[in-house]
C-alpha cells in the first residue's frame, strides 16, 4: 500500500470531522486488511530486536582502534588516558581485545576495517567480543540520520540539507526511530514495518512489543505496540486474578460495571475514547500473553539479574511461545539507560557494557537453544555518537556512531560501512565541531533489516522514502 | 454502539443489570451548566465551578476549599493563596535526622523521606516537624510540581539518588519562586548544584586545547531547548513563525558553543567549606572540591565561580533576535563569570519565545492539553507585560491561565476534546485530599511502596527517567488523537503495564486502609495514609445515589455522566452487608475505586 492511499485515508478521516471518527476506524482497519499481508506459513519465523542506548554512546570508545595510525589519531583526539583521569584507553588494552575480522569475500561486501586499521573491542564487551569472533555479530560504522549523503565542505557551507537540531538527544533519538528526519511529526519504521505485516499474524497479541518504555520505534499508521515489564504481566485486582483480589469477596457485578464504563466508543470525549481503548487493550493483551507464558518450560539458558537481563529474557520467553501468540512476526524494544557520559564515562560505559554484553550472549545463546538463531536478529541504535573532543572525564554530544547487530542471520566477523579518522585537527569526516559526519544513513542500516524482515522493495521504498538517496539500499550484513 | 449493545444484552442473559438499567443514559454530564454569560474571573457561583477550579490550581478539592472559594471568590482566592506561607521540604529532612533511630524513631533520611514531605505539603496533612501545622500553599506547591516537570532535575541521576537534601533543596526553591519572576527562576535553577550535576555543568571548564577538553554543551542545549524558547521561532499564539511554509530554528551550533562557553568556571558554593569539613573550589582544587556530605550547605546553596576556569577570552555568540539587546546577539569577551552569566540569561529571557513556550507549558500543566492559540496568547501577553510594564511575572502569568474564559468554559466550548489525562499522581493527591486521609504519626510512607512509587505510576516527584520529563508536551497518542493532530503529553506514561500498576495501586488505596483499620499488608504502620471512610458511612447506608454526587462534585467537578452514575448506583445497590464489611464502607470503597479507574474521571475537563 502506496504513500497515496495512506493519504487518502487521512483525508477521509478529516473529512468525516470529529462525530464520525470512531465508525472512520473501523474503516482504517477494513481498508488496511484488505491491502496487507497474507497469513505467514508455517514455519516462517522472524523476529527483530532494537536495543536502545539511552543518551548516545561514545561508540569511538567502543570499538577503537590499535594499529599505529589509527591510535595516533584517537589519542589525537581522546588525549588524557583512564589512568590520568582522562577517557583514553591504552594501546596494549585495546590489543588485547582484538578483534578479528575475516577477510573480503567474493561478492560480499563487509570485511576488516574500511581504513585498513586494527579495531578491539571496549573491555567491558568481552562476551561481545567473543560473538564477533565466532561469526555472530558485524560491526556497521558510522551510522547517522542523514536526509542525503554530505561532506565536510557541504556540511559547512549548508549546501546540503541535514535533519533538524543535529546532536539534541530528543530529535535525534526521535529520527532514529522513525528514520524520518525530514518529517518530526512521523511514526516509527518498527511501527511502519508493523503496519505492513500485523495481520500475517494469527494471533490478538500486538507485533510490536516494548519490554521498556513507550516508544516512537514501535508506532505505525495502523498498530500500537504492546508495553510489558520484563517481569512479567500482572493483572488487575478488581477483575479478580491480581494481586490484591483476595481484599474484596467475588466481585462479579464489580467486573460488569467496571466493563460498562470501559464499552468500546461508548464515551462522548476523544480523550475518553482513548483512555478507555488503552485499558481494554491493555487487559486483553495480558491475559493472552499470561495463558501463552503459563504454559511454557522455563528456560535452561541463564540471564544475568540486570534490567537488561530481564528484558532479553522475556523477549526470548516471548519468542518462545510465539506459536501460542499466533506471532510470525515479532518486533521488540528493548533500552538501556544512562549512555550521556558528559562526565564520569569511564566508570559509567564500563557498568553499561559488561552489562549489556553479558545479557547480549545469554540472549544469543536463548535464541539457539530454542532453535531460532538465524531467525532472530538484534540491532543497536542510540540518540547519537559522540564527540570527538572531551569534557574533561567524558564527552559530548555527536552525530554518527557505529552500532552492532547480531543473530545467526548475521554474516558476522565483519565491519561494513566506513571507519572515520578520529584525529582532532584536520579531520574531514568531522563537522568542525568535533562531532563525526555520518556516513552510512539509519535508513540505509533500517532498511537492510527490513528487507531480510520480509517486507518487498516497494514497500521498503514506502517506509523510507529518503533511502533513494543513497548508494546502497542494502547493505546486505544480513544474509 | 454496537458491540455495547452485544455486551449489554450478554450481561443481561446472564441476569447481570448494571449495563441494560444503565443504557438509555446519557454519556455526558448533565446540559444547564453555565457557559460564559459572565466574566470568567467572577464566581464561582456553583460548588461544581469551584471544585472543577480547584481541581486546576490545588492537589484537588476538599469540603473547605469548595466553600471558602465560594464565600471569597476566585481573585481573592488567588491573592490569599499567593501571600500563604510557603511550606518547604529540606527542614522536614532535617527533622527526621534529628530523630532517635529505630527502635524509637525512625531518622534515615533517604529519597522515601523527600517523598513523605512532598506528600504532606502537596495533600496538605499535617507535619509533624512543624508541631502538626497543615500546609495550606495548595497553588504554590502545585506550581511548584508543574515547574518540576519542566525544570527537570531527577533521583534518576546516579548521584543524585543519594541526595534527598539537594532535590529537596531544588523543589523548594521551585516553590519559592512559583509566584516570583521567570527571570528570577531561570538563574536560580541554573545555578542550583542539583541541575549542576544533572546536566553537567557544574565544575564545566573553558575549552583548554592543550587537552583538547571543550565546554560542555549540555546544559547550554537544554535550557534553551527545554526551559525557555525552543527549538523555533513562535509566534506571541506559540503557532511556529513559517518562513517559505517551514519553521524557523531559533539557534544553531555556534549559539549552542556560546552558552557552554558562558557556562564554564561554575562549581560548588564554598559555605562552611575548609580543613576540618570539605576541600573549597578553587582554582587549584577545581574538579575534586565541594560536597561529600548529604547535608551540607553546597548541596542546597547557588553554586559559586572560581574565574581561572571561566572562559572570558573568547566572543560568545548567544540568541540573535529582533530587539535584541547584544549586538547580532554576541556577548564581547572580557566578562567575568557572574556578569556573563546574567547578560546571558537576560539574553533568553528577553526573546520572544519564552512567553507563548511557558504559557503553553503551564497550561498543558494544569488546565488542558490543547488549548486554542487565543488562550496561549492571551497567557504570553501576560508574561510579556503584567499590566504594570514588568515581564515575567508568574503572579500574572497564573492569574491569566485560571481565569481565563477557556480555562473555565473550556467543557463547554470544546466538549469532545477540552482537558487533559490526569496523571497518576494527582488522581492519588486528589483521593487523599477529598477522603481526608491521614496517618496516625503524620509521618508518611503510602508514597513509597515497593517497588518505587514511578514504578507504579510511571511518575514520582522529581523521578524522571531523563530531562524531557515523564511524558513530553507534544506526545500524540495513537489512533483517534494522533489522527486528529491533538496533543496528549500525559498519555505517553499510559503505557500497558502502567495502565495495570496504576490501576492496581488506586486499588490498594481505595481498599486497603480507611478510617477502622486496614485490609492488606503493610510494613508502614503509623505512617499508612487512611481514608477517613467513616466520614460518609451514614450517607453510603442511606443513600448511595447522593454518595455518588458528593463523589462526582469532590472527584469529578460534578460532571459525572448519568449513564456513569446509574452504572455505579447498580453496583453500590448489589452489594451486601458482610461481617468485618460493613456495607457503608464497601459501597464507599467500589465507588471509588471505580470512579478513579473510570474514562470519564480519568480525564479531567
Amino acid at each position: 500500500m502506496g504513500l497515496n492511499r495512506r493519504r487518502f485515508l487521512r483525508n477521509s478521516i478529516a473529512a468525516l470531522g470529529s462525530a464520525g471518527i470512531c465508525s472512520a476506524f473501523g474503516n482504517l482497519r477494513a481498508l488496511a486488511a484488505a491491502a496487507s499481508h497474507t497469513t505467514f506459513p508455517a514455519g516462517d519465523f522472524k523476529a527483530l530486536v532494537c536495543i536502545f542506548l539511552n543518551g548516545g554512546n561514545d561508540s569511538f570508545n567502543s570499538v577503537v582502534p590499535f594499529s599505529a595510525s589509527q591510535y595516533a589519531d584517537y589519542r589525537s583526539s581522546r588525549s588524557v588516558l583512564i589512568a590520568n583521569g582522562g577517557v583514553a584507553f591504552d594501546q596494549a588494552t585495546i590489543q588485547a581485545n582484538a578483534l578479528l575480522p575475516l577477510a573480503v569475500q567474493p561478492g560480499l561486501p563487509g570485511g576488516p576495517p574500511s581504513d585498513g586499521g586494527s579495531y578491539g573491542f571496549h573491555p567491558a564487551l568481552a562476551e561481545m567480543r567473543q560473538l564477533f569472533n565466532t561469526g555472530k555479530v558485524a560491526i556497521v560504522g558510522n551510522v547517522g540520520t542523514l536526509l542525503h549523503p554530505i561532506t565536510q565542505a557541504e556540511y559547512q557551507a549548508g549546501t546540503v540539507a541535514v535533519p533538524p537540531q543535529l546532536f539534541s538527544h530528543s530529535d535525534q533519538s526521535i529520527y532514529w526511530q522513525s528514520s524520518r528526519p525530514d518529517d518530526a511529526n512521523a511514526n516509527g519504521w518498527g511501527g511502519r514495518m508493523a503496519d505492513r505485516l500485523y495481520t500475517g499474524n494469527t494471533g490478538s497479541v500486538p507485533l510490536c512489543i516494548s519490554l521498556a518504555e513507550n516508544n516512537l520505534f514501535q508506532r505505525g499508521d495502523i498498530v500500537s505496540s504492546y508495553g510489558m515489564s520484563p517481569e512479567g504481566v500482572e493483572k488487575l485486582s478488581y477483575l479478580g486474578d491480581g494481586p490484591e483480589s483476595w481484599v474484596i469477596p467475588p466481585n462479579e457485578d464489580g467486573f460488569a460495571a467496571y466493563n460498562a464504563l470501559l464499552t468500546a466508543d461508548s464515551q462522548e470525549h476523544v480523550f475518553e475514547r482513548s483512555f478507555a481503548n488503552s485499558t481494554r487493550d491493555s487487559i486483553a493483551n495480558y491475559e493472552v500473553i499470561d495463558a501463552a507464558l503459563s504454559t511454557a518450560p522455563a528456560l535452561n539458558t541463564v540471564f544475568p539479574d540486570t534490567r537488561m537481563g530481564s528484558q532479553l529474557k522475556m523477549a526470548a520467553r516471548l519468542i518462545q511461545v510465539r506459536a501460542a501468540l499466533g506471532m510470525s512476526r515479532q518486533i521488540f524494544y528493548v533500552s538501556q539507560g544512562a549512555y550521556d557520559t558528559h562526565n564520569n564515562q569511564v566508570g559509567d560505559q564500563q557498568w553499561n557494557f559488561s552489562q549489556l554484553s553479558q545479557a547480549l550472549k545469554a540472549f544469543y545463546d536463548a535464541t539457539v537453544e530454542l532453535g531460532v538463531a538465524s531467525s532472530v536478529t538484534t540491532f543497536t541504535a542510540s540518540d547519537f555518537g559522540r564527540s570527538l573532543g572531551v569534557n574533561v572525564d567524558g564527552t559530548d554530544h555527536g552525530w554518527g556512531g557505529h552500532h552492532f547487530v547480531m543473530g545467526g542471520a548475521v554474516r558476522g566477523q565483519r565491519f561494513y560501512g566506513a571507519m572515520p579518522s578520529l584525529r582532532y585537527d584536520n579531520n574531514p569526516d568531522e563537522t568542525g565541531f568535533g562531532q563525526i559526519i555520518p556516513t552510512t544513513s539509519v535508513d540505509q542500516y533500517a532498511a537492510t533489516m527490513a528487507a531480510w524482515f520480509g517486507l518487498s522493495a516497494t514497500e521498503i521504498a514506502d517506509i523510507f522514502p529518503s533511502l533513494s538517496e543513497f548508494n546502497q539500499a542494502n547493505l546486505r550484513f544480513l544474509g | 454502539m454496537q458491540s455495547r449493545v452485544a455486551y449489554c444484552l450478554m450481561l443481561f442473559v446472564l441476569g447481570l443489570p448494571a449495563c441494560a438499567v444503565a443504557q438509555g443514559l446519557s454519556h455526558r454530564p448533565d446540559a444547564g451548566m453555565r457557559s460564559g454569560f459572565e466574566a470568567a474571573d467572577v464566581g464561582p457561583y456553583k460548588d461544581a465551578d469551584a471544585a472543577r477550579f480547584l481541581t486546576q490550581a490545588t492537589f484537588g478539592p476538599t469540603f473547605y476549599d469548595i466553600a471558602h472559594l465560594r464565600a471569597v471568590g476566585y481573585r481573592n482566592w488567588l491573592n490569599e493563596q499567593f501571600a500563604a506561607p510557603v511550606a518547604t521540604q529540606v527542614p522536614y529532612l532535617d527533622w527526621v535526622e534529628g530523630l532517635p533511630p529505630v527502635p524509637d524513631g525512625n531518622n534515615t533520611v533517604t529519597d522515601s523521606t523527600r517523598m513523605e514531605i512532598w506528600s504532606i505539603n502537596s495533600v496538605g496533612t499535617p507535619d509533624p516537624s512543624r508541631g502538626m501545622v497543615i500546609p495550606t500553599d495548595q497553588l504554590r506547591q502545585r506550581m511548584a510540581f508543574a515547574l518540576s516537570e519542566i525544570f527537570v532535575v531527577s533521583s534518576k541521576n546516579g548521584t543524585l539518588t543519594y541526595e534527598p537534601w539537594a532535590l529537596a533543596s531544588y523543589y523548594d526553591m521551585l516553590a519559592a519562586n512559583a509566584f516570583g519572576n521567570f527571570r528570577d527562576l531561570l538563574e536560580d535553577v541554573t545555578l542550583h548544584p542539583a541541575m549542576g550535576i544533572y546536566l553537567t555543568h557544574l565544575a564545566n571548564q573553558k575549552a583548554n586545547s592543550a587537552l583538547n577538553i571543550r565546554p560542555d554543551e549540555n546544559y547550554a542545549r537544554e535550557v534553551l531547548q527545554l526551559f525557555s524558547i525552543g527549538l523555533v521561532q513562535l509566534n506571541t499564539d506559540g503557532s511556529p513563525v513559517l518562513v517559505g511554509g517551514q519553521p524557523v530554528p531559533t539557534y544553531n551550533q555556534a549559539t549552542v558553543t556560546g552558552f557552554a562557553a558562558v557556562f564554564t568556571g561554575w562549581n560548588w558554593n564554598n559555605t562552611g567549606c575548609g580543613p576540618t569539613t570539605y576541600v573549597c573550589c578553587d582554582e587549584n582544587n577545581y574538579s575534586n572540591c565541594g560536597r561529600y556530605d548529604h547535608n551540607i550547605p553546597s548541596w542546597k546553596l547557588p553554586m559559586q565561580p572560581v574565574e581561572a576556569f571561566h572562559d572570558s577570552t573568547s566572543n560568545k555568540q548567544l540568541l540573535d533576535y529582533p530587539g535584541v539587546d547584544l549586538p547580532g546577539g554576541v556577548l564581547p569577551a572580557g566578562g567575568n563569570a557572574t556578569a556573563e552569566l546574567n547578560l546571558a540569561l537576560d539574553n533568553i529571557f528577553e526573546h520572544p519565545n519564552v512567553g507563548p513556550f511557558i504559557a503553553r507549558r503551564l497550561i498543558q500543566r494544569l488546565v488542558t492539553s490543547n488549548p486554542s492559540a487565543a488562550y496561549i496568547q492571551r497567557v504570553a501577553n501576560a508574561f510579556n507585560n503584567n499590566g504594570s510594564g514588568v515581564r515575567g511575572d508568574l503572579k500574572a502569568v497564573l492569574r491569566a491561565i485560571l481565569l481565563d474564559s477557556e480555562a473555565r468554559y473550556g467543557p463547554w466550548q470544546y466538549p469532545s476534546i477540552f482537558g487533559k489525562l490526569r496523571e497518576p499522581l494527582l488522581k492519588n493527591t486528589q483521593l487523599w485530599r477529598a477522603m481526608e486521609a491521614r496517618t496516625e504519626t503524620g509521618r508518611v510512607e503510602t508514597l513509597s511502596p515497593y517497588p518505587g512509587i514511578e514504578d507504579w505510576y510511571g511518575q514520582g516527584p522529581l523521578r524522571s527517567p531523563s530531562v524531557f520529563n515523564f511524558f513530553q508536551p507534544d506526545y500524540r497518542q495513537s489512533g483517534e488523537i494522533s489522527s486528529l493532530a491533538l496533543y496528549s503529553p500525559e498519555f505517553q506514561i499510559l503505557t500497558d503495564s502502567n495502565i495495570v500498576s496504576t490501576n492496581n495501586r488506586l486499588f490498594s488505596l481505595s481498599f486497603c486502609f480507611y478510617s477502622e483499620g486496614e485490609s492488606c499488608w503493610t510494613n508502614g504502620h503509623g505512617a499508612v495514609m487512611k481514608l477517613n471512610t467513616l466520614r460518609d458511612a451514614s450517607l453510603a447506608n442511606s443513600n448511595p445515589g447522593a454518595l455518588l454526587d458528593r463523589y462526582s462534585l469532590l472527584l469529578m467537578s460534578g460532571q459525572m455522566s448519568p449513564f456513569m452514575r446509574q452504572t455505579l448506583l447498580n453496583r453500590l445497590n448489589a452489594l451486601d452487608d458482610e461481617p468485618n464489611r460493613p456495607l457503608s464502607r464497601q459501597r464507599i470503597q467500589h465507588a471509588l475505586y471505580l470512579i478513579l479507574n473510570s474514562p470519564e474521571y480519568s480525564i479531567q475537563k
